[in-house]
C-alpha cells in the first residue's frame, strides 16, 4: 500500500482538495449551526408553559360594512365548521350558541347600587370553559342561573367604573353575594330567575351560562330568528403550529392575535431556517462537486500509472483503495473541524442567550450529529463509487 | 497451465496480407506446461499481441483462447488479477516500470503483493545481473539495459506457471544476457513453469521449441 500511495499521490496538486475541504467545512458549519439555532429557538418557544398547553382559540369572522348595513349576516355555516374540524391543528371545535329571546337583568340588593340592563347570553360546552365550579350546571328545578363573566368585565368595573363614579370596588370572592334577577322574555311568557355569578373567565370574553340551560331556554322562550354561530372556540394541541395562523388568514377569519404569537414566530423561524438550509445545501453541493472533480482529476492524471499497475496484477479495487482512504481521511477531518466550529458557535450563542435570560443548552445535539454523519456518509459513498467506477474504466480500457 | 488457441487471430492482423502461420488461425495450437518456447518473427507479426492476449490485456481477437479448458472470454477481472499475481508473469517490452521509484521500490511494488522473495534473494538476483549498485537509483535515470534487468528481477518476484518475456534481452550485453537467461531458466525449472520468449530473430539461446509467427 505504501508504494501505491507514493505512486498515486505524488506530483498531485493538492490545492483543489484543500478548497473542496474548506467549502465542505463552510457548508457544514452553516447547516449544523442553523439546525442548532432552530432547535434552541424552538425549545425557548416551547419552554414557556402557556405555549405548551393546548390553546383555546376563539375565531370569528371579520365584520364587514355589509353586515353593518344589514345585508346578510356574518357567522359560520355548517360547512365552514366541518372544514375547521377536519384541520390537523384542530383538536376539538365548538360553535358558540346565543340566546334567541330578549334578556334583561336588575339588582335586588341593599348593599349594591341599582342596575338595570339588557343582556345577552352565550354558551359553549363545559369542557371549553376555564372556570370549574360545582354550581355550574342546569336542571329544571334549579333555583338560580349560574353565570360566568369575563375577568375583563370585573377589572373594568373595579378599576375604571367604580373608582370614577365613587362606587365600592368588589373583590372576586364577594361577587357571588351580588344578588340580581334575570328576566327571560318569551313571546308570550316571561320568567324571572335569580342569577349567580360563579366565576370569571380569562379565556372567553362573553357572558356565559351553562350550555344545557341555554338550549332549554331557547326551546322554551326562543322566538327570534336563529342566527348562524358568530364565534367558534377551537382547541389546538400545539399553538405554535404555523398552520393555524395560515388557515385563519387564508379564510379571512379573525382571532385574538396575541394568542397566536408563537405560531407566527414559528413561521418566521421556519422561513429563516429553510433559507439557511438552502444556502448550506448549495455550498455543500458545490463542495461535493469540487471533491468529486478533484479526485477524478487525480485519477485521470495517474491514468498511465493505474493502467500499469493493472498490468502488474493489481485489481482495480486495490488501485482505488488509496484514493478511497485519502477521501475517507479528508472527510473525517472535515467532519471533525465542522463539528468543533459548530460546537464553538453554538456555545457562544448559548452564552449570549444566557445574557438575555433565555435558557439554551450549549453544544451540539443528537440531531446535528446524525445530520453531519449522515451527510458525510452520503458524500463518502457517492465519491467512493465514482472513484471505483473511473479506475475500473481505466483498467478495462 | 495449458494454453490452447483455436482459430485465434488479433483483429488488427486481419487487415494485413495473410501469410501462413503456425499460430494465427491455426485449428489448434497449444503452449504446454514446463516447456520453453521461442516465438520468432519480424516486427509487426503480432508477437506482443500474442502475449497480451494470453495475459488477458487484449480482448480484440477472433477465435478462442482456452486456459486449462476454460474460455478466456469467461475469465473475469478478478481472476485475471489473481493469475497475474500467482500464475502468469510478464517481462514487458515497454518494461512498465515507475520512473519516479527506485529500482528496488519497483521490485518491491510487486513483491509486496506476492511476498514471494526475501530482500536477500532480491539482492542475490541483482548481484547476478550486475545491477545491485543501481537498485537505489530512480528508474528514470537508469539506462534501458539496466531497467530491463530490473524488470526481469521484478517478474521473478512472484510464483508463476508461465513466464512471458517480450524481447527482454534487446538492450542487455551478451554476458549479462546469458546470466539473465540462466536465472530465468533456473527459476522456470524450479517452478516447473512454461516460458515464452519473443525475439526478432538470431536468438543465441536454445529453447525447447521455436515458433515462427
Amino acid at each position: 500500500m505504501k508504494y501505491l500511495f507514493s505512486i498515486l499521490w505524488k506530483d498531485q496538486g493538492r490545492m483543489h482538495l484543500l478548497w473542496a475541504m474548506l467549502g465542505t467545512v463552510a457548508g457544514f458549519v452553516l447547516l449544523l449551526s442553523g439546525i442548532r439555532f432552530y432547535e434552541n429557538m424552538n425549545s425557548v418557544l416551547t419552554q414557556n408553559e402557556d405555549l405548551l398547553d393546548p390553546e383555546y382559540i376563539i375565531i370569528n369572522k371579520e365584520v364587514n360594512i355589509g353586515q353593518t348595513l344589514g345585508l346578510g349576516a356574518g357567522g359560520f355555516s355548517d360547512n365552514e365548521i366541518e372544514e375547521l374540524e377536519s384541520q390537523p391543528f384542530a383538536d376539538r371545535v365548538a360553535p358558540f350558541i346565543s340566546n334567541e329571546f330578549p334578556i334583561s337583568a336588575f339588582t335586588r340588593s341593599k348593599q349594591f347600587p341599582n342596575f338595570y340592563t339588557e343582556l345577552f347570553f352565550e354558551a359553549v360546552p363545559d369542557e371549553f370553559i376555564d372556570v370549574k365550579s360545582d354550581d355550574w350546571d342546569w336542571s329544571d328545578d334549579k333555583k338560580y342561573i349560574p353565570v360566568i363573566l369575563p375577568q375583563d368585565y370585573l377589572n373594568l368595573y373595579n378599576f375604571g367604573f367604580a373608582q370614577s363614579q365613587g362606587l365600592p370596588q368588589i373583590p372576586k370572592e364577594m361577587i357571588s353575594m351580588l344578588q340580581f334577577n334575570i328576566i327571560l322574555k318569551g313571546r308570550e311568557e316571561k320568567a324571572t330567575y335569580p342569577g349567580k355569578i360563579i366565576g370569571f373567565s380569562n379565556r372567553i370574553n362573553s357572558i356565559l351560562v351553562p350550555y344545557d340551560f341555554l338550549q332549554w331556554a331557547n326551546g322554551k322562550y326562543g322566538y327570534l330568528e336563529k342566527n348562524k354561530p358568530s364565534r367558534i372556540i377551537l382547541v389546538s394541541p400545539d399553538p405554535t403550529d404555523p398552520q393555524i395562523i395560515q388557515y385563519i388568514e387564508n379564510k379571512g377569519y379573525d382571532t385574538i392575535r396575541e394568542k397566536l404569537k408563537s405560531s407566527r414566530l414559528n413561521i418566521i423561524l421556519k422561513f429563516v431556517l429553510s433559507f439557511v438550509v438552502l444556502i448550506a445545501a448549495i455550498i455543500i453541493g458545490l463542495a461535493f462537486l469540487i471533491f468529486l472533480l478533484s479526485l477524478q482529476l487525480m485519477i485521470s492524471r495517474s491514468a498511465e500509472k493505474i493502467k500499469r499497475l493493472h498490468k502488474l496484477g493489481y485489481h482495480h479495487s486495490e488501485i482505488s483503495r488509496p484514493y478511497i482512504i485519502i477521501l475517507l481521511a479528508l472527510l473525517i477531518i472535515v467532519t471533525a473541524i465542522s463539528l468543533v466550529i459548530s460546537a464553538v458557535i453554538s456555545s457562544k450563542l448559548a452564552r449570549m442567550a444566557l445574557d438575555w435570560s433565555l435558557d439554551v443548552t450549549p453544544g451540539l445535539s443528537t440531531v446535528t450529529y446524525i445530520v453531519a454523519f449522515g451527510l458525510i456518509l452520503v458524500m463518502f459513498i457517492l465519491n467512493a463509487s465514482a472513484i471505483r467506477l473511473s479506475t475500473r474504466r481505466l483498467c478495462k480500457g | 497451465m495449458i494454453f490452447r488457441l483455436e482459430n485465434l487471430i488479433p483483429l488488427p492482423m486481419l487487415e494485413i496480407p495473410v501469410v501462413e502461420s503456425r499460430v494465427w488461425e491455426a485449428d489448434s495450437f497449444r503452449f504446454e506446461p514446463g516447456m520453453s518456447y521461442l516465438v520468432e518473427a519480424p516486427s509487426g507479426k503480432g508477437k506482443t499481441s500474442l502475449l497480451s492476449i494470453m495475459y488477458g490485456l487484449r480482448k480484440d481477437f477472433r477465435g478462442e483462447l482456452f486456459i486449462n479448458d476454460s474460455n478466456s472470454r469467461e475469465i473475469n477481472d478478478r481472476q485475471w488479477s489473481e493469475f497475474r499475481k500467482k500464475k502468469l508473469s510478464f517481462i514487458f517490452q515497454g518494461l512498465e516500470l515507475f520512473d519516479e521509484l527506485s529500482g528496488m521500490d519497483n521490485i518491491l511494488l510487486k513483491n509486496q503483493v506476492t511476498q514471494y522473495r526475501s530482500q536477500k534473494q532480491i539482492m542475490e538476483m541483482a548481484d547476478k545481473l550486475d545491477i545491485e549498485g543501481f537498485l537505489d537509483k530512480k528508474c528514470g535515470i537508469l539506462s534501458f539495459g539496466q531497467r530491463q534487468r530490473v524488470a526481469i528481477i521484478r517478474a521473478l518476484c512472484q510464483p508463476f506457471e508461465f513466464l512471458f518475456a517480450d524481447e527482454c534481452f534487446s538492450h542487455i550485453d551478451e554476458e549479462n544476457g546469458a546470466r539473465a537467461m540462466e536465472l530465468i531458466r533456473a527459476e522456470c525449472n524450479r517452478q516447473n513453469a512454461g516460458f515464452i520468449l519473443t525475439s526478432l530473430g538470431n536468438m543465441k539461446y536454445s529453447l525447447d521449441e521455436t515458433v515462427n509467427l
